[in-house]
């Protein structure tokens, strides 16, 4: 330090060019102590001390004379020693012997990880029937599976819009009568098959709706009710299905029925006053 | 473990390997650096400034002395080790995708990719007195490649015979003596050879391809004695020196890195027994597929260089000598 500088404010400016203390190392024993000052990510000064172990080993005359090479390029104006800017130490990390017990744990879950083995005996989808969403409901019984799968099938066959052919838009879903008037303003529409489902979670989105009611029956139509600026669920949503008798099941099945962690409830849509 | 992670690179790492002794460690990238590291501490020694596109590939002589690296600007140079400067630097008509010295250091090969209506061709030159003259004269033998590029490249026993791997999956020897081919090894792999590397007494060698495996051959016969199954393709194999031991380093393309989460273990180094071809262990590390993977010579550590642009150098803890194959 020198010796003239007497006021801290010019030691600043005079010693410490960027406002930080000057690095210093110091050898003691078989360690090396290297002190750094810098500033972190939030302009804080903070000190960095690096411990090295000072290992001596028997090499090669030849490997003895490369070890005092001066180093160039890139590296030109590193200083003796690693320099942290390109060689780091990693994180300890361990060999996983095949057939070990740690192996086994970080692998096991890993063999496919493509493919879902899981499959539900209530509703065929991809998971446990542990965590279905029609456990414990009147789904969760086959005679209700098999009901359904009849009925629809028959619904199908009955179906004038599944045979292929162009079906102009007021000739569809036995519409034909209020069909004039089904695609005018929105308030003329057919609700008769339209239920009201509330109390839903704020991360509903419509595809997990669909997933709940697509196993009911057909649906022509449905509408998530989102916070216009957050995109949030709103609580609710209307569904328009097919069939009258679909949505009464809907109230039946869904009306009460837990989803994530909300109970469900389900009811007729009311006509807007 | 503790490994050390060496950042001299900013783009994918293309070749690592060790000097004779280990003391030191190249690497070359597709950014346009090779660097030299000392491998006990990871200190970078220096690096090669000079070449204007990726290097592919280098090699480093018996003596340490000169290095040579073959690189995407169409030049194959040679370097001194120690200084950093360039000794030659020859022209070629396309890039230059392996370069290797002869055991004795007397003569190099290299061979360069067919592209931009340039067919395949390796090239033989004697360095004994390597000056800048070196770019103006004649190589000593070319070959040219009819079939399929060259891929990879070893020098074989006694500097009599080099081998070379295809994009095709084939493998040959030729002699140089006689210019020819001499032994193909036919359709054992059959997909494109990323990488072969000698075992220490260089009577056999272990090949990394694209079919997702690796197999070890003769290098006189080029009989396949050993294969190594994987389910990725092998972009790297090296055979360890003193344990019965081969490491194999792969993963996806890389292109499909993106889609692949680091857990998913595709990244690890895989090692496989010599002889009963079995993997035994894996060792995580690279956040990429791992592209060039060599062991110390004293058989201690070993490095892999990944797409991820990082040189790790692994040190084997004591339970990797304690493991006994079952």
């Amino acid at each position: 330090m020198k010796s003239f500088v007497t006021s801290w404010a010019d030691e600043v400016d005079a010693d410490y060019v960027d406002g930080l203390p000057p690095s210093n190392e110091y050898i003691k024993g078989d360690y090396k102590y290297v002190t750094e000052y810098k500033f972190n990510d939030d302009g804080k000064k903070v000190k960095v001390v690096r411990t090295f172990k000072i290992e001596k080993q028997i090499v090669p005359k030849a490997v003895a004379r490369r070890r005092n090479w001066v180093k160039f390029g890139d590296s030109r104006s590193d200083k003796p020693g690693p320099n942290s800017q390109t060689t780091m130490a990693s994180e300890e990390i361990l060999m996983q012997f095949i057939g070990s017990k740690e192996f086994d744990q970080t692998h096991e879950t890993q063999l496919d990880p493509g493919k879902n083995i899981a499959k539900c005996r209530i509703c065929n989808g991809e998971h446990w029937s542990v965590n279905c969403p029609y456990k414990g409901t009147s789904m969760d019984s086959k005679t209700v599976m098999e009901t359904k799968a009849n009925a629809a099938a028959a619904a199908a066959i009955s179906d004038p819009s599944k045979t292929g052919k162009y079906v102009p838009p007021f000739m569809k879903d036995g519409g034909g009568i209020s069909g004039s008037k089904n695609w005018g303003r929105g308030r003329d529409r057919d609700d008769s098959s339209a239920v009201r489902i509330s109390n839903l979670s704020e991360s509903m989105t419509e595809t997990d709706l669909e997933e709940l009611v697509k196993k009911i029956g057909p649906h022509t139509k449905m509408y998530l009710a989102r916070e216009k600026n957050s995109g949030l669920c709103k609580g609710f949503a209307y569904v328009h299905f097919k069939f009258r008798q679909d949505a009464a099941a809907a109230i039946e099945v869904l009306n009460g029925h837990g989803y994530d962690h909300l109970i469900l409830c389900v009811e007729w849509s009311k006509p807007q006053p | 473990m503790r490994p050390l992670m060496l950042q001299g690179h900013e783009r994918s790492i293309t070749q690592i390997k060790y000097n004779r002794e280990g003391d030191l460690l190249f690497s070359c990238s597709k950014d346009q650096k090779p660097n030299v590291w000392y491998s006990l501490n990871g200190e970078r020694l220096g690096t090669y400034d000079g070449h204007q596109g990726a290097v592919w590939c280098l090699d480093v002589d018996w003596e340490s002395r000169k290095l040579i690296t073959g690189a995407g600007d169409m030049t194959a140079k040679i370097w001194d080790v120690e200084y950093g400067t360039v000794i030659a630097s020859i022209p070629t008509k396309s890039s230059v995708r392996t370069s290797n010295f002869s055991f004795s250091g007397n003569q190099a090969a290299y061979s360069t990719d067919k592209a931009m209506g340039q067919s395949c061709e390796l090239f033989l030159i004697d360095v004994r007195n390597a000056d800048s003259s070196l770019s103006e004269q004649e190589p000593t033998l070319r070959i040219p490649m009819t079939e399929s590029k060259i891929t990879s490249m070893l020098w074989g026993p006694l500097d009599e015979t080099i081998i070379t791997g295809h994009d095709n999956g084939n493998i040959a020897i030729w002699d140089i003596r006689k210019g020819q081919k001499v032994v193909d090894s036919g359709t054992d792999h059959s997909a494109g050879i990323n990488d072969m590397q000698l075992s220490k007494d260089g009577t056999m060698f272990v090949t990394a391809s694209k079919d997702t495996t690796a197999k070890l051959f003769d290098s006189e016969s080029l009989m396949c004695l050993k294969t190594y199954k994987t389910e990725r393709p092998v972009n790297s194999a090296a055979i360890s020196p003193i344990m019965d031991h081969v490491v194999l380093g792969g993963g996806q393309d890389a292109m499909e890195v993106t889609t692949t989460s680091t857990k998913a273990g595709k990244f690890d180094s895989r090692f496989f027994h010599l002889i009963y071809e079995e993997e035994f262990a894996r060792l995580k590390g690279h956040f990429g597929p791992i592209n060039s993977l060599a062991f110390h010579p004293d058989g201690k550590s070993y490095a892999s260089g990944g797409e991820d642009g990082f040189v790790r150098v692994q040190t084997f803890d004591s339970t990797y000598f304690e493991n006994i194959f079952e």
